[in-house]
Order: structure tokens, then C-alpha cells, then sequence
């Protein structure tokens, strides 16, 4: 077999026509190589850029996508990083905030689930599932072996890999290969396809006695791996994170941010005021002091969602319709949704005319509202 | 954190409102919420809507 090395190809005018035959298409995907969304960082709806401790029980979101699954409040804090390898701008930083001791049945892991219409074509649990290869950067304060774990919605298959940070505090690029699953049941719909577990010191409940093999039960880590959360002040950056089809870790996947923060808010969608007087919506006044606003989502949610956040303060708010202006005197309320609009339920004090049309008005910057269709 | 049932309005699903520790609601949801249902399964019932 020869090597061709050539500056140029051209046509036999010396134009740049010529055509190449024999040349094959590449086996994977071009497009959505990288399954996990967010894998670089940049985007933060929730907070922003600001540490944010993991106070929520089994499962609370950080920087979008992300999330900190744990049965223990307030062992650890994520916060939005700039502190990034090269050709990189932000990373996920996990800061243990106690030397905590894991019982058996404690559990710790920065995950993302992979919605199951963005890993169908793995063909998990049928005979001809297909590899898959996790890269990513890692900078750790703790040098030594970590557990990433794969898992399926119902818990019930595993695969626990191992990686090693070499240096402590130091960005090292990590590949992983992991086997397809030719058992179990892996959803392909919009539930959870895949569960990625990065873990940070789950009790010896979830330890597997071997890595690097597939088994019928829900393990996150083995036993010999660092434990973050037993170190007080230990830190876990994370960033370029890509799953994707086949067996070779290709360059991380640039997508523009527009799109990646549209493929997002898929799951969740935060609309803020920014400042004062803006507008967040158009209502109509169902009385003198209920009203009812229609906010459309920037893309057709996951699912339905089932919730509103707010600021907390309902002084945030006002409704602005015709020559009134009043502060909401209780905090934006759900009304009802589908996957692409919401309905917001405002009340004030008094003053709205019937039936007239208005506006949501923020009282300052701190309004926003925001809809979650999480996996 | 607990639960309090919003006044109900005529042909709507039911909203509550969660009320955190601080006093402050944050978030509003149906009764079909999972944190919600599983507040519920651990066994506690939201307040009732205010008159």
C-alpha cells in the first residue's frame, strides 16, 4: 500500500474539479457524533456561572444537562468553571465540601442521561448493539483511579470502567472503550436511554468487583476508586466530554452555541429579564386581579412540563395592561403546558381591567421564569 | 420544604406551590410532579388552599 502526499489535487484544466472515486465515506455518524449534550460546559442556565451546593435529593441540575444524583445534602457544591484545558473556555468543577464517609448505601455521581431517541441507534439489549467510546478532560486534586459507570433506565445493567488521574491538578485527556450491551432493556423513546455516572464516592452498595464487564445489577464504581467526597476541599473539573458511536475517540464535536443551548432547552428553558421593564410575555386580564400569560418555548420540550421556577419574590413581577401597573402580590403560578408553550397565572392586588391584553413587566433583573423536562 | 395546595380554578388541574424552608415559594406544579409524588409517598400531605 502507497502513501500519497500531495498540496494539491486539481482537474486536468488545473482547476479544482477533479473527482475523486474510491475514496469511502466515513462508517459513523458526521452529525450528533457526540451524544451528550453540553459536553463542554458552556452552557449554565440555573446559576449562571455561581457554585451552587447539591441540597436536592436524587437528582439536582447544574450546569445544563449535568446533574448530581446523591442520598446525602450538602457534601458537595458545581459550579460552572473557566479553569479549562486548551481549546476549551469552561469545564464543571465538583468541590467536595466535607471528608464525608460513605455508608454502604450512599451514592454520589455526576451524571447525564441520554434522552433514548439520541442512543437508539447504539442498539443496546439486542445482538447487534454497537461499541461506544467516552473521551473526556479530567483535572482532579486527587491523583489515582476514578469509576465512570453506563446503566440503563431501570437499573438493572451496568458497566463500570476505571480511568486514572496521574497528576494532581493537572488537565489529562481520558478514552474509554466500553462493549455494546446485547442484554436487557434499553429505551429508545424520550426516557432515559442511557445513565453516564461519573462517580465521587458511593458506599460499597454499588461497588463491582471487576471493571470493564457488563452485569445484571446497578453498580456505579469498584471498590479501589477515589472517593471525592472523603476529602474536604478535594476538586473534580471535568469538560470535553463526547460519547459517541464506535470504537475510536474522534475530535471533540463543535457544535455553535445557539445549537447546543437550543438542544438544551429541550430539557429545560429559563426566560430572564435581564433588566428591568422588559417584557416576558403577553397576557390578558381574567379579572381585576388575575391574569393569564402565554410564553411559547424556544423549541418543543422533551415533555410536557409539570412545574414553574420563579424568583421566589413575587415583588419581581408586574403585569402591565393598559394604564395599569401593578407588582404581583403572590409569585407567577403554572397553569397548564404542552411540549411547546405554558400558560403563567399572575395576581395582583387590584386594578386589571377584564379583558384587556397585556404584558408580563419585571420588577428588576432578578425575574426570570423556567420550565424542566429533565430527564 | 412542604406543599400547599393554590385555590383551585374550574376546569384546570390542580397547582401546588412549594414552600422552602426560608418560607419562600419557588416553584408552582401539578400534582403529577415526581418531587411532589414523592414528598407525597414518603407519606406527607400537602396544606390545604387558602379561602
Amino acid at each position: 500500500m502507497s502513501n500519497l502526499k500531495v498540496t494539491t489535487i486539481n482537474d486536468k484544466d488545473g482547476g479544482s474539479n477533479a473527482v475523486l472515486y474510491g475514496v469511502a465515506a466515513p462508517t459513523g455518524s458526521m452529525g450528533f457524533r457526540n451524544r451528550i449534550l453540553n459536553g463542554d460546559c458552556r452552557i449554565d442556565q440555573r446559576n449562571a456561572g455561581a457554585s451552587v451546593t447539591i441540597t436536592t435529593l436524587n437528582g439536582q441540575y447544574t450546569l445544563d444537562r449535568w446533574n448530581v444524583n446523591t442520598n446525602q445534602a450538602s457534601k458537595v457544591s458545581v459550579q460552572q468553571s473557566t479553569t479549562a484545558p486548551a481549546g476549551f473556555t469552561h469545564a464543571a468543577l465538583v468541590t467536595s465540601l466535607s471528608a464525608f464517609s460513605s455508608a454502604a448505601g450512599d451514592y454520589f455521581g455526576f451524571v447525564q442521561y441520554v434522552e433514548g431517541f439520541n442512543s437508539a441507534d447504539f442498539q443496546w439489549g439486542t445482538a447487534n448493539a454497537q461499541a461506544v467510546t467516552l473521551s473526556f478532560r479530567v483535572r482532579a486534586s486527587i491523583t489515582g483511579t476514578y469509576s465512570v459507570a453506563f446503566g440503563n433506565s431501570a437499573g438493572a445493567r451496568s458497566y463500570v470502567a476505571t480511568f486514572t488521574v496521574d497528576s494532581a491538578n493537572t488537565y489529562e485527556t481520558k478514552t474509554l472503550n466500553i462493549p455494546g450491551d446485547t442484554s436487557g432493556t434499553w429505551l429508545t423513546d424520550s426516557g432515559r436511554g442511557l445513565r453516564m455516572w461519573f462517580d465521587l464516592g458511593s458506599g460499597s452498595t454499588f461497588n463491582q468487583a471487576s471493571a470493564n464487564t457488563w452485569t445484571a445489577s446497578n453498580t456505579l464504581r469498584t471498590s479501589g476508586s477515589v472517593s471525592l467526597v472523603g476529602t474536604n476541599g478535594a476538586t473534580f473539573y471535568i469538560t470535553g466530554v463526547q460519547l459517541e458511536a464506535g470504537s475510536v475517540a474522534s475530535p471533540f464535536e463543535r457544535r455553535d452555541y445557539g445549537r447546543e443551548l437550543m438542544m438544551c432547552q429541550r430539557y429545560y428553558y429559563r426566560l430572564k429579564s435581564e433588566a428591568t421593564g422588559t417584557r416576558m410575555g403577553s397576557l390578558f386580564c381574567d379579572s381585576t386581579t388575575v391574569a393569564t400569560a402565554l410564553v411559547s418555548f424556544p423549541t418543543s420540550m422533551r415533555t410536557r412540563p409539570l412545574s414553574l421556577e420563579q424568583s421566589g419574590t413575587a415583588a419581581d413581577y408586574m403585569v402591565i395592561a393598559g394604564a395599569a401597573n401593578p407588582a404581583c402580590n403572590s409569585v407567577p403560578a403554572f397553569g397548564i403546558s404542552t411540549i411547546d408553550c405554558a400558560s403563567v397565572n399572575l395576581t395582583v392586588a387590584s386594578g386589571l381591567t377584564t379583558g384587556f391584553g397585556g404584558q408580563i413587566r419585571a420588577a428588576n433583573a432578578n425575574a426570570f421564569l423556567a420550565w424542566s423536562a429533565e430527564l | 420544604m412542604i406543599f400547599k395546595m393554590l385555590p383551585a380554578v374550574e376546569g384546570e388541574p390542580q397547582i401546588l406551590a412549594r414552600i422552602d424552608d426560608d418560607g419562600k415559594c419557588r416553584l408552582t406544579c401539578t400534582a403529577e410532579y415526581p418531587e411532589f409524588q414523592a414528598w407525597v409517598a414518603e407519606g406527607n400531605e400537602p396544606l390545604p388552599a387558602e379561602e
